[in-house]
Protein backbone atom coordinates (compact mmCIF):
# COMPACT_ATOMS: atom_id res chain seq x y z
CA UNK A 1 0.00 0.00 0.00
CA UNK A 2 2.70 2.27 0.63
CA UNK A 3 4.53 1.30 -2.10
CA UNK A 4 1.59 2.13 -4.35
CA UNK A 5 1.10 5.13 -2.83
CA UNK A 6 4.46 6.50 -3.42
CA UNK A 7 4.96 5.21 -7.12
CA UNK A 8 1.71 6.73 -7.86
CA UNK A 9 2.87 10.27 -6.44
CA UNK A 10 6.27 9.52 -8.65
CA UNK A 11 4.14 8.94 -11.49
CA UNK A 12 2.28 12.27 -10.91
CA UNK A 13 5.94 13.49 -11.21
CA UNK A 14 6.82 12.30 -14.05
CA UNK A 15 4.05 13.54 -16.08
CA UNK A 16 4.78 16.54 -14.80
CA UNK A 17 8.54 16.63 -15.67
CA UNK A 18 7.21 15.25 -19.04
CA UNK A 19 4.74 18.03 -19.58
CA UNK A 20 6.66 20.86 -18.65
CA UNK A 21 9.65 19.59 -20.76
CA UNK A 22 7.78 20.21 -23.88
CA UNK A 23 7.86 23.72 -22.68
CA UNK A 24 11.34 24.38 -21.77
CA UNK A 25 13.16 21.21 -22.84
CA UNK A 26 11.79 21.41 -26.83
CA UNK A 27 10.84 24.99 -26.95
CA UNK A 28 13.43 26.22 -25.19
CA UNK A 29 10.79 28.71 -23.31
CA UNK A 30 11.83 29.64 -19.76
CA UNK A 31 8.50 28.50 -17.86
CA UNK A 32 8.81 28.79 -14.61
CA UNK A 33 5.26 28.39 -13.33
CA UNK A 34 3.75 24.78 -13.95
CA UNK A 35 2.27 23.91 -10.61
CA UNK A 36 -0.03 27.01 -11.54
CA UNK A 37 -1.50 24.62 -14.09
CA UNK A 38 -1.66 21.49 -12.38
CA UNK A 39 -3.27 23.26 -10.31
CA UNK A 40 -5.86 24.36 -12.64
CA UNK A 41 -6.34 20.68 -13.73
CA UNK A 42 -7.12 19.76 -10.12
CA UNK A 43 -9.62 22.13 -8.93
CA UNK A 44 -11.27 21.66 -12.50
CA UNK A 45 -11.83 18.22 -12.33
CA UNK A 46 -12.81 18.78 -8.29
CA UNK A 47 -15.19 21.32 -8.79
CA UNK A 48 -17.37 19.04 -11.62
CA UNK A 49 -17.10 16.21 -9.79
CA UNK A 50 -17.28 17.24 -6.28
CA UNK A 51 -19.84 20.48 -6.14
CA UNK A 52 -21.49 19.59 -9.40
CA UNK A 53 -21.75 15.60 -9.57
CA UNK A 54 -20.27 14.69 -12.99
CA UNK A 55 -18.15 12.01 -13.16
CA UNK A 56 -14.28 11.99 -12.60
CA UNK A 57 -13.86 10.14 -15.98
CA UNK A 58 -15.65 13.02 -18.21
CA UNK A 59 -13.73 15.60 -15.68
CA UNK A 60 -10.35 14.34 -16.61
CA UNK A 61 -10.68 15.43 -20.58
CA UNK A 62 -12.24 19.15 -19.55
CA UNK A 63 -9.39 19.63 -17.58
CA UNK A 64 -7.02 19.03 -20.27
CA UNK A 65 -8.95 21.01 -22.47
CA UNK A 66 -9.70 24.13 -19.64
CA UNK A 67 -6.34 23.91 -18.54
CA UNK A 68 -4.90 23.91 -22.07
CA UNK A 69 -6.78 26.91 -23.11
CA UNK A 70 -5.98 29.15 -19.75
CA UNK A 71 -2.41 27.90 -20.98
CA UNK A 72 -3.20 29.26 -24.37
CA UNK A 73 -4.43 32.29 -23.43
CA UNK A 74 -1.50 33.13 -20.71
CA UNK A 75 0.87 31.99 -23.42
CA UNK A 76 -0.45 34.29 -25.81
CA UNK A 77 -0.01 37.42 -23.23
CA UNK A 78 3.11 36.35 -22.30
CA UNK A 79 4.72 35.11 -25.63
CA UNK A 80 6.63 37.77 -26.61
CA UNK A 81 8.86 37.88 -23.71
CA UNK A 82 11.62 36.93 -24.07
CA UNK A 83 13.99 34.44 -21.20
CA UNK A 84 13.86 36.18 -17.90
CA UNK A 85 10.49 38.31 -18.07
CA UNK A 86 8.87 35.23 -19.43
CA UNK A 87 10.43 33.83 -16.05
CA UNK A 88 9.53 36.12 -14.02
CA UNK A 89 6.26 36.32 -15.31
CA UNK A 90 5.33 33.09 -15.17
CA UNK A 91 6.55 32.57 -11.37
CA UNK A 92 3.88 35.47 -11.40
CA UNK A 93 1.54 33.50 -12.86
CA UNK A 94 1.86 31.23 -10.24
CA UNK A 95 1.35 33.18 -7.48
CA UNK A 96 -1.71 34.85 -8.79
CA UNK A 97 -3.09 31.38 -9.40
CA UNK A 98 -2.37 29.93 -6.15
CA UNK A 99 -3.68 33.49 -4.74
CA UNK A 100 -7.10 32.87 -6.78
CA UNK A 101 -7.85 29.47 -5.22
CA UNK A 102 -6.78 30.44 -1.45
CA UNK A 103 -9.33 33.57 -1.38
CA UNK A 104 -12.24 32.20 -3.67
CA UNK A 105 -15.33 30.44 -2.10
CA UNK A 106 -15.64 27.99 -4.89
CA UNK A 107 -12.47 26.62 -4.52
CA UNK A 108 -12.94 26.37 -0.65
CA UNK A 109 -10.60 28.85 -0.33
CA UNK A 110 -8.46 28.74 2.48
CA UNK A 111 -9.97 25.65 3.79
CA UNK A 112 -8.99 23.62 0.88
CA UNK A 113 -11.73 21.40 -1.26
CA UNK A 114 -12.41 17.75 -0.24
CA UNK A 115 -12.57 15.63 -3.53
CA UNK A 116 -15.28 12.68 -3.51
CA UNK A 117 -13.52 9.67 -4.49
CA UNK A 118 -14.22 8.68 -7.86
CA UNK A 119 -15.99 5.28 -9.12
CA UNK A 120 -15.00 2.71 -11.94
CA UNK A 121 -17.40 0.87 -13.02
CA UNK A 122 -19.33 1.01 -9.61
CA UNK A 123 -16.15 0.43 -7.18
CA UNK A 124 -14.54 3.38 -5.22
CA UNK A 125 -10.70 3.76 -7.17
CA UNK A 126 -8.12 1.91 -5.23
CA UNK A 127 -4.70 3.07 -4.93
CA UNK A 128 -3.31 0.18 -7.39
CA UNK A 129 -6.23 1.19 -9.76
CA UNK A 130 -5.11 4.65 -9.64
CA UNK A 131 -1.39 3.20 -10.33
CA UNK A 132 -2.55 1.57 -14.00
CA UNK A 133 -4.31 4.83 -14.89
CA UNK A 134 -1.33 7.07 -13.99
CA UNK A 135 0.59 4.13 -15.58
CA UNK A 136 -1.37 4.43 -18.98
CA UNK A 137 -1.02 8.13 -18.92
CA UNK A 138 2.72 8.12 -18.57
CA UNK A 139 2.42 5.43 -21.55
CA UNK A 140 0.56 7.66 -23.78
CA UNK A 141 2.41 10.85 -23.14
CA UNK A 142 5.46 9.36 -24.06
CA UNK A 143 4.37 7.96 -27.52
CA UNK A 144 2.56 11.48 -28.22
CA UNK A 145 6.30 13.54 -27.14
CA UNK A 146 7.45 10.53 -29.50
CA UNK A 147 5.31 11.59 -32.58
CA UNK A 148 5.71 14.74 -31.69
CA UNK A 149 9.41 14.86 -32.02
CA UNK A 150 9.36 12.68 -34.92
CA UNK A 151 7.14 15.06 -36.97
CA UNK A 152 7.18 18.95 -38.20
CA UNK A 153 6.24 20.27 -34.66
CA UNK A 154 8.70 18.95 -33.64
CA UNK A 155 11.67 19.95 -35.87
CA UNK A 156 9.71 23.80 -35.54
CA UNK A 157 10.19 23.57 -31.87
CA UNK A 158 13.59 22.23 -31.65
CA UNK A 159 14.03 25.08 -34.31
CA UNK A 160 12.69 27.83 -31.91
CA UNK A 161 14.72 26.47 -29.07
CA UNK A 162 17.78 27.20 -30.90
CA UNK A 163 17.22 30.33 -32.90
CA UNK A 164 13.93 31.99 -33.23
CA UNK A 165 15.16 34.21 -36.23
CA UNK A 166 16.52 31.40 -38.15
CA UNK A 167 13.32 29.29 -37.31
CA UNK A 168 11.55 32.60 -38.57
CA UNK A 169 13.73 32.74 -42.07
CA UNK A 170 12.64 28.82 -42.61
CA UNK A 171 9.03 29.97 -42.65
CA UNK A 172 8.19 29.17 -38.87
CA UNK A 173 5.38 31.37 -36.78
CA UNK A 174 7.69 31.37 -33.85
CA UNK A 175 4.96 33.05 -31.97
CA UNK A 176 2.70 30.62 -32.49
CA UNK A 177 4.30 27.71 -32.16
CA UNK A 178 5.39 28.49 -28.92
CA UNK A 179 1.69 29.45 -27.68
CA UNK A 180 0.89 25.55 -29.55
CA UNK A 181 3.45 24.74 -27.31
CA UNK A 182 2.75 25.96 -24.18
CA UNK A 183 -0.69 25.04 -24.82
CA UNK A 184 0.42 20.91 -25.25
CA UNK A 185 2.32 21.29 -21.90
CA UNK A 186 0.01 22.79 -19.39
CA UNK A 187 -2.93 20.58 -20.67
CA UNK A 188 -0.99 17.88 -19.84
CA UNK A 189 -0.74 19.09 -16.50
CA UNK A 190 -4.07 20.17 -15.82
CA UNK A 191 -5.29 16.17 -16.26
CA UNK A 192 -2.40 15.21 -14.06
CA UNK A 193 -3.78 17.79 -11.47
CA UNK A 194 -7.25 15.85 -12.29
CA UNK A 195 -5.98 12.53 -11.52
CA UNK A 196 -3.83 14.35 -8.37
CA UNK A 197 -6.86 15.87 -6.90
CA UNK A 198 -9.10 12.38 -6.56
CA UNK A 199 -6.46 10.39 -5.65
CA UNK A 200 -5.62 12.53 -2.73
CA UNK A 201 -9.54 13.45 -2.19
CA UNK A 202 -8.20 16.96 -0.89
CA UNK A 203 -6.55 19.41 -2.28
CA UNK A 204 -5.68 22.72 -0.71
CA UNK A 205 -4.03 25.68 -2.43
CA UNK A 206 -0.86 25.42 -1.38
CA UNK A 207 -0.27 22.22 -3.61
CA UNK A 208 0.40 24.51 -6.32
CA UNK A 209 2.15 26.48 -4.60
CA UNK A 210 5.87 28.17 -6.43
CA UNK A 211 7.86 25.55 -4.53
CA UNK A 212 5.92 22.99 -6.42
CA UNK A 213 7.03 24.58 -9.92
CA UNK A 214 10.52 24.55 -8.56
CA UNK A 215 10.51 20.62 -8.03
CA UNK A 216 9.32 19.82 -11.54
CA UNK A 217 11.47 21.79 -12.66
CA UNK A 218 14.58 20.26 -10.60
CA UNK A 219 13.47 16.96 -12.20
CA UNK A 220 13.30 18.05 -15.08
CA UNK A 221 16.82 19.59 -15.24
CA UNK A 222 18.67 17.23 -13.29
CA UNK A 223 17.59 14.22 -15.63
CA UNK A 224 18.28 16.22 -18.87
CA UNK A 225 16.75 18.83 -20.08
CA UNK A 226 14.33 17.71 -23.86
CA UNK A 227 14.69 14.09 -23.38
CA UNK A 228 11.97 11.22 -22.35
CA UNK A 229 14.57 9.30 -20.74
CA UNK A 230 15.99 12.27 -18.48
CA UNK A 231 12.55 13.74 -17.41
CA UNK A 232 11.27 10.05 -16.42
CA UNK A 233 14.90 9.73 -14.57
CA UNK A 234 14.98 13.16 -12.85
CA UNK A 235 11.26 12.56 -11.77
CA UNK A 236 11.86 9.16 -10.50
CA UNK A 237 15.16 10.66 -8.98
CA UNK A 238 13.72 13.29 -7.28
CA UNK A 239 10.70 12.08 -6.23
CA UNK A 240 11.84 8.29 -4.64
CA UNK A 241 14.88 10.21 -2.90
CA UNK A 242 12.97 11.53 0.22
CA UNK A 243 11.28 8.69 0.73
CA UNK A 244 14.09 6.66 0.93
CA UNK A 245 16.15 9.05 2.84
CA UNK A 246 13.63 10.33 5.20
CA UNK A 247 15.81 12.82 6.82
CA UNK A 248 16.30 14.58 3.34
CA UNK A 249 12.26 14.70 3.19
CA UNK A 250 12.87 17.58 5.67
CA UNK A 251 15.56 19.50 3.55
CA UNK A 252 13.77 18.59 0.56
CA UNK A 253 14.13 22.31 -0.68
CA UNK A 254 17.51 22.52 0.30
CA UNK A 255 18.22 19.38 -1.91
CA UNK A 256 17.02 20.16 -4.72
CA UNK A 257 17.83 23.84 -4.76
CA UNK A 258 21.50 22.90 -4.61
CA UNK A 259 21.06 20.10 -7.38
CA UNK A 260 20.06 22.84 -9.44
CA UNK A 261 22.76 25.02 -8.83
CA UNK A 262 25.46 22.45 -9.10
CA UNK A 263 23.61 20.85 -12.29
CA UNK A 264 23.94 24.42 -14.02
CA UNK A 265 27.15 24.92 -13.03
CA UNK A 266 29.16 20.87 -14.05
CA UNK A 267 26.05 19.74 -15.87
CA UNK A 268 24.24 21.52 -17.64
CA UNK A 269 22.62 18.88 -20.19
CA UNK A 270 21.33 16.94 -17.13
CA UNK A 271 22.41 13.48 -15.93
CA UNK A 272 20.78 11.22 -19.14
CA UNK A 273 21.10 14.95 -21.37
CA UNK A 274 22.62 14.34 -24.73
CA UNK A 275 26.18 14.03 -24.17
CA UNK A 276 26.17 14.23 -20.63
CA UNK A 277 28.34 12.50 -18.54
CA UNK A 278 26.05 9.25 -17.93
CA UNK A 279 25.77 9.30 -21.84
CA UNK A 280 29.10 9.45 -23.32
CA UNK A 281 30.12 6.73 -20.82
CA UNK A 282 27.40 4.53 -21.77
CA UNK A 283 27.66 5.00 -25.51
CA UNK A 284 31.15 4.46 -24.71
CA UNK A 285 30.92 0.75 -23.18
CA UNK A 286 28.04 0.12 -25.88
CA UNK A 287 30.91 0.92 -28.53
CA UNK A 288 33.44 -1.54 -26.73
CA UNK A 289 30.51 -4.22 -26.70
CA UNK A 290 30.43 -3.56 -30.68
CA UNK A 291 34.27 -3.76 -30.86
CA UNK A 292 34.66 -6.74 -28.90
CA UNK A 293 32.09 -8.27 -30.95
CA UNK A 294 33.50 -7.83 -34.10
CA UNK A 295 36.79 -8.23 -32.96
CA UNK A 296 35.88 -11.82 -32.16
CA UNK A 297 34.26 -12.47 -35.63
CA UNK A 298 37.53 -11.05 -36.98
CA UNK A 299 39.61 -13.75 -35.02
CA UNK A 300 37.41 -16.44 -36.08
CA UNK A 301 37.76 -15.63 -39.27
CA UNK A 302 41.25 -15.65 -39.21
CA UNK B 1 12.45 42.71 -67.79
CA UNK B 2 10.32 41.32 -64.90
CA UNK B 3 10.43 42.56 -61.68
CA UNK B 4 11.23 40.22 -59.38
CA UNK B 5 11.58 43.18 -55.92
CA UNK B 6 10.78 46.57 -55.94
CA UNK B 7 11.59 49.05 -52.94
CA UNK B 8 10.40 52.68 -53.26
CA UNK B 9 11.39 55.39 -50.80
CA UNK B 10 12.18 53.24 -48.16
CA UNK B 11 13.02 54.68 -44.73
CA UNK B 12 14.24 52.46 -41.38
CA UNK B 13 14.90 54.99 -38.71
CA UNK B 14 16.03 53.77 -34.82
CA UNK B 15 15.40 57.09 -32.87
CA UNK B 16 17.43 59.87 -34.69
CA UNK B 17 19.76 57.15 -36.39
CA UNK B 18 18.26 57.09 -40.31
CA UNK B 19 19.99 53.61 -41.02
CA UNK B 20 17.65 53.85 -44.39
CA UNK B 21 16.87 57.13 -45.94
CA UNK B 22 14.48 57.03 -48.92
CA UNK B 23 16.27 54.29 -50.96
CA UNK B 24 14.88 53.16 -54.54
CA UNK B 25 15.92 49.54 -55.90
CA UNK B 26 14.86 47.42 -57.85
CA UNK B 27 15.58 44.04 -58.60
CA UNK B 28 14.92 42.46 -62.34
CA UNK B 29 13.99 38.85 -62.45
CA UNK B 30 16.87 36.37 -63.11
CA UNK B 31 19.68 38.96 -62.30
CA UNK B 32 22.19 38.69 -59.58
CA UNK B 33 22.37 42.08 -58.11
CA UNK B 34 25.16 43.34 -55.94
CA UNK B 35 24.57 45.73 -52.66
CA UNK B 36 28.10 47.44 -51.54
CA UNK B 37 28.51 50.22 -49.53
CA UNK B 38 30.89 50.63 -46.37
CA UNK B 39 30.32 49.40 -43.01
CA UNK B 40 26.98 50.71 -41.14
CA UNK B 41 25.61 51.95 -44.61
CA UNK B 42 22.34 50.18 -44.11
CA UNK B 43 23.28 47.08 -46.24
CA UNK B 44 21.90 44.61 -43.52
CA UNK B 45 19.27 46.61 -42.53
CA UNK B 46 17.79 46.61 -46.17
CA UNK B 47 17.51 42.83 -45.97
CA UNK B 48 16.15 42.77 -42.53
CA UNK B 49 13.35 45.11 -43.74
CA UNK B 50 13.08 43.35 -46.98
CA UNK B 51 12.66 40.21 -45.02
CA UNK B 52 10.37 41.53 -42.49
CA UNK B 53 12.69 41.38 -39.37
CA UNK B 54 12.07 45.02 -39.04
CA UNK B 55 8.69 47.28 -40.14
CA UNK B 56 10.16 50.04 -42.28
CA UNK B 57 9.49 53.47 -40.87
CA UNK B 58 8.13 54.52 -44.54
CA UNK B 59 8.14 53.35 -48.22
CA UNK B 60 7.30 50.41 -49.56
CA UNK B 61 8.34 47.25 -50.63
CA UNK B 62 6.82 44.76 -53.75
CA UNK B 63 7.57 41.02 -54.46
CA UNK B 64 6.53 40.85 -58.07
CA UNK B 65 3.54 42.66 -57.57
CA UNK B 66 2.63 42.29 -54.32
CA UNK B 67 2.97 44.73 -51.25
CA UNK B 68 5.27 43.14 -48.70
CA UNK B 69 6.35 46.22 -46.55
CA UNK B 70 5.43 44.92 -42.85
CA UNK B 71 4.92 41.76 -43.48
CA UNK B 72 6.52 38.80 -40.54
CA UNK B 73 9.33 37.14 -41.49
CA UNK B 74 8.39 33.87 -41.88
CA UNK B 75 5.18 34.69 -44.23
CA UNK B 76 8.31 36.22 -46.45
CA UNK B 77 10.02 33.39 -46.42
CA UNK B 78 6.70 31.32 -47.45
CA UNK B 79 6.44 33.87 -49.75
CA UNK B 80 9.71 32.83 -51.69
CA UNK B 81 12.15 35.50 -49.87
CA UNK B 82 15.36 33.52 -48.25
CA UNK B 83 18.16 35.18 -46.85
CA UNK B 84 21.10 33.89 -45.08
CA UNK B 85 22.83 36.12 -42.02
CA UNK B 86 25.59 37.94 -42.09
CA UNK B 87 26.63 36.22 -38.46
CA UNK B 88 25.43 32.74 -38.96
CA UNK B 89 22.27 31.50 -37.57
CA UNK B 90 22.62 27.82 -37.21
CA UNK B 91 20.45 25.50 -35.31
CA UNK B 92 23.08 24.58 -33.23
CA UNK B 93 22.03 21.35 -31.16
CA UNK B 94 20.66 19.40 -34.31
CA UNK B 95 22.66 17.66 -37.41
CA UNK B 96 23.20 19.52 -40.35
CA UNK B 97 20.95 17.15 -42.27
CA UNK B 98 17.93 18.11 -39.67
CA UNK B 99 18.99 22.05 -40.47
CA UNK B 100 17.93 21.22 -44.02
CA UNK B 101 15.50 19.31 -43.33
CA UNK B 102 13.76 22.18 -41.43
CA UNK B 103 13.96 24.49 -43.80
CA UNK B 104 12.53 21.99 -46.55
CA UNK B 105 9.13 21.85 -44.18
CA UNK B 106 8.70 25.52 -44.95
CA UNK B 107 5.13 24.65 -46.34
CA UNK B 108 4.22 22.41 -43.18
CA UNK B 109 4.25 24.56 -39.84
CA UNK B 110 0.63 24.82 -40.16
CA UNK B 111 0.04 24.32 -36.31
CA UNK B 112 -1.17 21.54 -34.54
CA UNK B 113 -1.80 19.59 -37.83
CA UNK B 114 1.89 19.41 -38.01
CA UNK B 115 2.27 17.03 -35.12
CA UNK B 116 0.74 13.90 -37.17
CA UNK B 117 3.19 14.60 -40.29
CA UNK B 118 6.49 12.76 -39.79
CA UNK B 119 9.06 14.97 -40.95
CA UNK B 120 12.32 12.58 -42.09
CA UNK B 121 10.51 11.01 -44.94
CA UNK B 122 12.53 9.56 -47.45
CA UNK B 123 11.75 11.91 -50.29
CA UNK B 124 12.56 14.82 -47.72
CA UNK B 125 15.67 12.98 -46.79
CA UNK B 126 16.82 12.93 -50.26
CA UNK B 127 16.01 15.95 -51.17
CA UNK B 128 18.16 17.57 -47.81
CA UNK B 129 20.66 15.14 -49.04
CA UNK B 130 20.90 16.37 -52.16
CA UNK B 131 20.96 19.82 -51.23
CA UNK B 132 23.62 19.10 -49.05
CA UNK B 133 25.43 17.05 -51.51
CA UNK B 134 25.75 20.47 -53.88
CA UNK B 135 26.67 23.06 -51.14
CA UNK B 136 29.69 20.67 -50.26
CA UNK B 137 28.18 19.46 -46.63
CA UNK B 138 28.24 15.79 -47.84
CA UNK B 139 31.14 15.12 -44.87
CA UNK B 140 29.48 16.79 -41.91
CA UNK B 141 25.64 15.48 -42.37
CA UNK B 142 25.52 14.16 -39.54
CA UNK B 143 27.49 16.10 -37.25
CA UNK B 144 25.83 18.85 -35.02
CA UNK B 145 25.72 22.48 -36.55
CA UNK B 146 27.74 23.77 -33.57
CA UNK B 147 30.68 21.07 -34.62
CA UNK B 148 31.09 22.39 -37.70
CA UNK B 149 33.49 25.53 -38.50
CA UNK B 150 32.48 29.35 -39.83
CA UNK B 151 33.03 28.17 -43.38
CA UNK B 152 30.92 25.24 -42.85
CA UNK B 153 28.25 27.05 -41.25
CA UNK B 154 28.47 30.25 -44.61
CA UNK B 155 27.43 27.18 -46.31
CA UNK B 156 25.04 25.45 -44.67
CA UNK B 157 22.95 29.09 -44.60
CA UNK B 158 23.03 29.17 -48.43
CA UNK B 159 21.84 25.17 -48.21
CA UNK B 160 18.91 26.13 -46.21
CA UNK B 161 18.04 28.94 -48.57
CA UNK B 162 17.97 26.84 -51.26
CA UNK B 163 15.80 24.36 -49.78
CA UNK B 164 13.01 26.63 -49.56
CA UNK B 165 13.17 26.58 -52.95
CA UNK B 166 13.18 30.76 -53.02
CA UNK B 167 12.43 33.05 -55.46
CA UNK B 168 15.05 35.48 -54.41
CA UNK B 169 18.35 34.94 -52.84
CA UNK B 170 19.25 37.24 -50.38
CA UNK B 171 23.12 37.01 -49.25
CA UNK B 172 24.46 39.14 -46.74
CA UNK B 173 28.09 39.02 -47.33
CA UNK B 174 28.52 35.19 -47.46
CA UNK B 175 31.84 35.47 -47.81
CA UNK B 176 32.96 37.30 -44.62
CA UNK B 177 35.89 35.35 -42.39
CA UNK B 178 36.57 32.77 -44.95
CA UNK B 179 40.01 31.57 -46.27
CA UNK B 180 40.83 32.55 -50.08
CA UNK B 181 39.90 28.90 -50.62
CA UNK B 182 36.59 28.69 -48.78
CA UNK B 183 35.66 32.20 -50.39
CA UNK B 184 36.39 31.09 -54.29
CA UNK B 185 33.89 27.93 -53.22
CA UNK B 186 31.57 29.87 -51.99
CA UNK B 187 31.55 32.14 -55.47
CA UNK B 188 31.34 29.32 -57.48
CA UNK B 189 28.59 28.28 -55.46
CA UNK B 190 26.81 31.33 -55.88
CA UNK B 191 28.12 31.25 -59.62
CA UNK B 192 26.47 27.85 -60.09
CA UNK B 193 22.98 29.32 -58.92
CA UNK B 194 23.42 32.52 -61.10
CA UNK B 195 23.67 29.79 -63.68
CA UNK B 196 20.45 28.32 -63.09
CA UNK B 197 18.70 31.29 -63.48
CA UNK B 198 17.95 32.19 -59.82
CA UNK B 199 17.29 35.80 -58.43
CA UNK B 200 20.63 36.67 -56.06
CA UNK B 201 20.81 39.76 -54.21
CA UNK B 202 24.71 39.70 -52.71
CA UNK B 203 26.07 42.35 -50.21
CA UNK B 204 29.39 41.64 -50.87
CA UNK B 205 31.89 44.12 -49.15
CA UNK B 206 34.94 42.98 -50.93
CA UNK B 207 34.47 45.09 -54.02
CA UNK B 208 36.70 42.14 -57.05
CA UNK B 209 34.06 39.75 -55.80
CA UNK B 210 31.18 41.48 -56.34
CA UNK B 211 32.45 42.99 -59.72
CA UNK B 212 33.15 39.34 -60.86
CA UNK B 213 29.32 37.64 -59.77
CA UNK B 214 27.35 40.50 -59.97
CA UNK B 215 25.20 41.88 -63.12
CA UNK B 216 24.49 45.28 -61.83
CA UNK B 217 25.64 46.85 -58.35
CA UNK B 218 23.92 49.35 -56.02
CA UNK B 219 26.44 51.39 -53.83
CA UNK B 220 24.91 52.32 -50.62
CA UNK B 221 26.30 55.08 -48.70
CA UNK B 222 24.36 56.48 -44.92
CA UNK B 223 21.15 54.57 -46.11
CA UNK B 224 21.23 55.93 -49.25
CA UNK B 225 21.70 54.77 -52.83
CA UNK B 226 24.57 57.41 -54.19
CA UNK B 227 25.08 55.24 -57.54
CA UNK B 228 23.54 51.80 -59.41
CA UNK B 229 24.90 50.44 -62.64
CA UNK B 230 27.21 47.33 -64.20
CA UNK B 231 30.52 46.82 -62.72
CA UNK B 232 32.16 48.60 -65.03
CA UNK B 233 30.34 51.92 -64.86
CA UNK B 234 30.18 51.89 -61.01
CA UNK B 235 34.02 51.60 -60.86
CA UNK B 236 34.26 54.97 -62.65
CA UNK B 237 31.65 56.58 -61.00
CA UNK B 238 33.84 59.85 -59.22
CA UNK B 239 31.15 59.55 -56.06
CA UNK B 240 31.74 55.76 -55.56
CA UNK B 241 35.31 55.98 -56.12
CA UNK B 242 35.22 59.27 -53.44
CA UNK B 243 32.73 57.39 -50.81
CA UNK B 244 33.74 53.87 -51.22
CA UNK B 245 37.24 52.70 -53.47
CA UNK B 246 38.83 55.99 -52.11
CA UNK B 247 38.17 54.74 -48.48
CA UNK B 248 39.82 51.35 -49.96
CA UNK B 249 42.72 53.05 -51.59
CA UNK B 250 43.39 54.50 -47.94
CA UNK B 251 43.35 50.68 -46.19
CA UNK B 252 45.91 49.96 -49.09
CA UNK B 253 47.99 52.51 -47.67
CA UNK B 254 47.86 51.98 -43.76
CA UNK B 255 47.70 48.00 -44.61
N1 LIG C 1 18.24 47.26 -34.47
C1 LIG C 1 18.97 48.39 -34.58
N2 LIG C 1 18.88 49.36 -33.66
C2 LIG C 1 19.61 50.49 -33.76
N3 LIG C 1 20.48 50.73 -34.74
C3 LIG C 1 20.63 49.79 -35.70
C4 LIG C 1 19.89 48.57 -35.67
N4 LIG C 1 20.24 47.82 -36.74
C5 LIG C 1 21.16 48.55 -37.41
N5 LIG C 1 21.40 49.73 -36.80
C6 LIG C 1 22.31 50.78 -37.24
O1 LIG C 1 22.03 51.05 -38.60
C7 LIG C 1 23.22 51.35 -39.29
C8 LIG C 1 23.35 50.44 -40.47
O2 LIG C 1 23.69 49.14 -40.01
P1 LIG C 1 23.79 47.89 -40.98
O3 LIG C 1 22.60 47.84 -41.83
O4 LIG C 1 24.08 46.70 -40.13
O5 LIG C 1 25.08 48.25 -41.85
P2 LIG C 1 25.88 47.39 -42.90
O6 LIG C 1 25.81 48.17 -44.16
O7 LIG C 1 27.28 47.31 -42.38
O8 LIG C 1 25.25 46.05 -42.99
C9 LIG C 1 24.36 51.21 -38.29
O9 LIG C 1 24.69 52.48 -37.82
C10 LIG C 1 23.77 50.35 -37.22
O10 LIG C 1 24.36 50.62 -35.97
MG1 LIG D 1 25.94 44.17 -42.55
Amino acid sequence: MYFTVVAVNVGIFVLLALSLNIIIGYAGQSAMGHAAFFGIGAYTSALMTSTMGISFWISLPVALIVTGIIGAVLGLISIRLKDDFLAITTIGINFVVVAIFQYSEIFGASLGMTVSKPLFFGVKMTAPMYLTLIFILIVLTCLFINKMNKSWFGLALASIRNDEMAASSLGIDVNKYKVLAFTLGTAIAGLTGAVYAHFMTFIYSSDFAFIVSISIISMVVVGGIGTIKGAIFGAVLLGVAPELFRFLADYRMIVYGGLLVLMMRFQPQGLLGDNSFIMRNISKIFANIKKQKGGGQNAGNA
Amino acid sequence: MQEMLRVEKLKMHFGGLKAIDGLDLVVHDKETLGIIGPNGAGKTTLFNCICGVYKPTDGKIFLKDEEVQGKEPFEMARKGVARTFQISKPLRDISILDNVVAALGINEYTGFGSILKKSHKKEIVDKALEIIERTGLKEFKDKKAREVSLGYLRRLEIARALAINPLLIMLDEPCAGLSNFAINEVIDLVMQLKSEGKTIVLIEHNLPISMKVCDRLAVLNFGQKIAEGTPKEIQANPQVIEAYLGEEDDDHVNA
